[in-house]
C-alpha cells in the first residue's frame, strides 16, 4: 500500500511550476519550506494497525466512490477531491483559468483525485484565483488526504494568493498536473 | 410624479423629521425627560463569556453571556483575524492583515490592542507578515504571563513572529520549517506540531533561537492532529486529538513529554476507529474546532459524527464527554443540529457554547446537556474563553 507523501507531491507540483513563473524570490522562500521537509522524513507509522488503514490516493473514498467527470460546477467533480472555496468554474471562470481581472496565485495547496472514467489517482494543485471579492457561488469544501497547516501543501484553508498583487481571494481552480507518483 | 420630485419631497421629509428631533416636536410631553446617547462599558472579561468569531470572511468577535444568551458587545477585528486574551483581563488582542485601499494598497500587518472595559483601541503593534487563514487558536498565542505574543507566519516558508506586549513592539522572527500550531510553553517559549509527527521546542530568549524536536508521536498526513486543541496552562498540559480519535496529553516543559495515546471510540465500548478498513463507517471527531477541555473537571467534550475517513471537517451530530482520568467516555449528548465549533466555559458551572457554518449559536449545561439558549447570528467562526489562571 502507498502512503501519502506530502513531500513528493510539493517537489512535483514545484519542478512543473519552476519553468512557468520569473517569481524567483517567491519560489526561493517556497524552498525553504519545501526543502526543509525532507529534514523530517515521513515517519513510519508506528501505530500496529497502520496496516489495516489505507490512507493512500489509491483508496475509494466516499468522495471517489460518488465523483463524476461531466460536470465542473459540481462540487463532486472528480478534481474537486480536496477543494475548499468558491468554484471559478461557477465564478466566470474555468476549472484552471480564472475569471477575468482574477490573478492565479503562483502557488497552491495540492490533492490527489482519482478519476472514476480510469480508476486512476492524478495530482491537482488548487491554485486560487486572487484580487477580487470572494465568488459567492459554489461554494464547496472536500476534504480528502486534506490535513492541518503544519503540512501547509496539503491544507485547503490557507489563503494561497501568495506572490499576487493582491491576497484577497476570489475563487478556486483544480488545475491538472500528472499521474500521480 | 417625477423622479426629481419624489426626490425634492423625500429631502423635505427628512429635513422635518430631523428638527423634530432635534427641537423636541411639539408632541412630546413635558414630563417626559429626553434622552441622550451614551456609550456603555464592559465588566473585564469574566469566565462564562464566549467569544464567537465572525468566521470565514466575516469581520468581529462578538461575547456573549453564555448564563444568560444575550450580547455583551463586540471586539473589532478584520476578517481572518486571530484573537487572544491578555491573561490580567486589562486587553483584547487581535492579530490581523488590512490593506490601505481595502482590497488593494499597502498590506499592514498587526496586532491591535483593545482595551476589555470600553473596547476602544489602544495601540496597533506592527510586524513582518502573518498567515491568512482564520479559523485557528493556535496561530496566534499569549505567553502565559501575558508578556509575549506569538503570531505564526506562512508567506510561504514557515515563521513565527515574536511580539513584546510590555514594550507594545515586535521583537524577531523565527524561522520554524515545517511546524505550525503553537502551543505555551512558559518554560522556554513555544512548541508547535510538525509535519514530521513531532513536537517542535523553540527557546525564544537565546540570542539565537533553538529549536529541539521530540521524537516523531504522530503521522502528519495519515492521521493528523487537529488543529483548535486544548491548552492547560494551571497543569501546563496540552490535550490533543487526531482525525481518528487518537487522544494525546504532552506536558509542556524544555523538553515535552507525550503520553501514549488512548482511543476515544475504545473509551466508548467500540473499536478504535484507527483499525477501520477504508469503507468502514464509525464515530469520528470532525468539525472546525472539534474539542474543548473543561480544565477543572478534567473533561473533554468532542464534537463526534458518523462517516468515513477524511470527514474530518464534518459537524458534529454528538457531543461525546470525556473523562481524561478514566480514560472513558461519561456521556453522549444527542445535538439537535450539527455543530461544527465546540469550546466550554471554565467556570464550576460550565457551559458548552457551540456554533455552525451558519453562525447559529447554541448554548448547553456542560453538565447535564440541556439546551439553555439558541443564539441566532452568533458567528460561525472559532469559539474562545477565558482559561482559568
Amino acid at each position: 500500500m502507498k502512503k501519502i507523501d506530502a513531500d513528493a507531491l510539493g517537489e512535483t507540483l514545484l519542478r512543473r511550476f519552476a519553468g512557468r513563473t520569473s517569481r524567483r524570490s517567491l519560489l526561493s522562500r517556497l524552498g525553504i519550506a519545501l526543502v526543509a521537509a525532507p529534514a523530517f522524513p515521513l515517519l513510519p507509522v508506528s501505530r500496529a494497525n497502520a496496516a489495516k488503514a489505507d490512507r493512500s490516493p489509491e483508496a475509494k473514498t466516499a468522495f471517489a466512490r460518488t465523483a463524476q467527470t461531466t460536470d465542473d460546477t459540481q462540487c463532486n467533480y472528480w478534481r474537486y477531491c480536496a477543494i475548499d472555496g468558491a468554484l471559478c468554474t461557477c465564478c466566470g471562470g474555468g476549472v484552471h483559468s480564472c475569471p477575468a481581472g482574477a490573478e492565479p496565485s503562483p502557488v497552491s495547496w495540492v490533492g490527489s483525485c482519482i478519476n472514476p472514467d480510469d480508476g486512476k489517482a492524478y495530482l491537482i494543485a488548487y491554485r486560487d484565483c486572487c484580487g477580487k471579492p470572494m465568488c459567492s457561488q459554489c461554494g464547496c469544501d472536500n476534504t480528502d488526504r486534506e490535513t492541518q497547516i503544519y503540512t501547509p501543501q496539503l491544507n485547503n484553508d490557507i489563503i494561497w494568493c501568495f506572490g499576487t498583487s493582491s491576497m484577497q481571494y476570489h475563487c478556486s481552480t483544480a488545475v491538472l498536473v500528472s499521474a500521480a507518483q | 410624479m417625477k423622479l426629481a420630485e419624489t426626490r425634492l419631497l423625500a429631502s423635505c421629509a427628512a429635513l422635518a423629521l430631523l428638527a423634530i428631533a432635534s427641537i423636541g416636536g411639539p408632541a412630546v410631553a413635558q414630563d417626559v425627560e429626553s434622552e441622550t446617547s451614551d456609550v456603555l462599558k464592559l465588566e473585564p472579561p469574566r469566565p462564562e463569556w464566549a467569544f464567537v468569531d465572525g468566521g470565514f470572511m466575516v469581520d468581529g468577535t462578538a461575547i456573549f453571556d453564555t448564563k444568560t444568551g444575550k450580547m455583551k458587545g463586540m471586539v473589532n477585528s478584520s476578517h481572518l483575524a486571530d484573537f487572544a486574551f491578555d491573561p490580567a483581563g486589562k486587553y483584547y488582542y487581535v492579530s490581523e492583515t488590512i490593506w490601505s485601499k481595502g482590497n488593494r494598497g499597502t498590506r499592514q500587518d498587526m496586532v491591535t490592542v483593545y482595551y476589555t472595559v470600553d473596547l476602544k483601541l489602544q495601540t496597533e503593534i506592527f510586524m513582518p507578515d502573518r498567515i491568512l487563514v482564520g479559523e485557528r487558536k493556535q496561530n496566534f498565542i499569549v505567553s502565559d504571563d501575558g508578556k509575549w505574543g506569538f503570531v505564526y507566519n506562512l508567506s510561504p516558508a514557515s515563521s513565527v513572529n515574536v511580539i513584546d506586549f510590555a514594550k507594545r513592539k515586535f521583537v524577531k522572527t523565527i524561522e520554524l520549517p515545517g511546524c505550525a500550531a503553537l502551543i505555551p510553553n512558559s518554560a522556554v517559549g513555544f512548541s508547535a506540531l510538525c509535519s514530521d509527527g513531532s513536537m517542535a521546542t523553540v527557546t525564544v530568549a537565546a540570542a539565537k533561537p533553538t529549536i529541539a524536536h521530540s521524537a516523531p508521536f504522530f503521522s502528519a498526513t495519515e492521521d493528523p492532529i487537529f488543529e483548535n486543541f486544548a491548552y492547560d496552562k494551571a497543569k501546563q498540559e496540552t490535550v490533543m486529538m487526531s482525525y481518528t480519535g487518537l487522544i494525546y496529553t504532552a506536558k509542556m516543559g524544555a523538553t515535552p513529554t507525550i503520553s501514549a495515546p488512548w482511543s476515544i471510540q475504545t473509551a466508548a465500548g467500540y473499536a478504535n476507529a484507527g483499525q477501520t478498513k477504508p469503507l468502514d463507517v464509525a464515530w469520528y471527531p470532525g468539525g472546525r474546532q472539534p474539542m474543548a477541555v473543561h480544565r477543572l473537571s478534567g473533561k473533554l467534550y468532542v464534537l463526534m459524527h458518523m462517516g468515513e475517513y477524511w470527514s474530518h471537517k464534518a459537524p458534529g451530530t454528538e457531543i461525546w464527554v470525556v473523562d481524561l482520568a478514566s480514560k472513558k467516555v461519561a456521556k453522549r449528548i444527542v445535538l439537535h443540529e450539527p455543530a461544527g465549533h465546540i469550546e466550554v466555559t471554565q467556570g464550576k458551572e460550565p457551559k458548552i457554547f457551540l456554533n455552525d457554518e451558519h453562525g447559529n449559536g447554541v448554548v448547553l449545561d456542560a453538565e447535564t446537556g440541556k439546551e439553555d439558549h439558541k443564539i441566532e447570528g452568533a458567528g460561525a467562526g472559532v469559539i474562545h474563553v477565558l482559561s482559568p489562571a
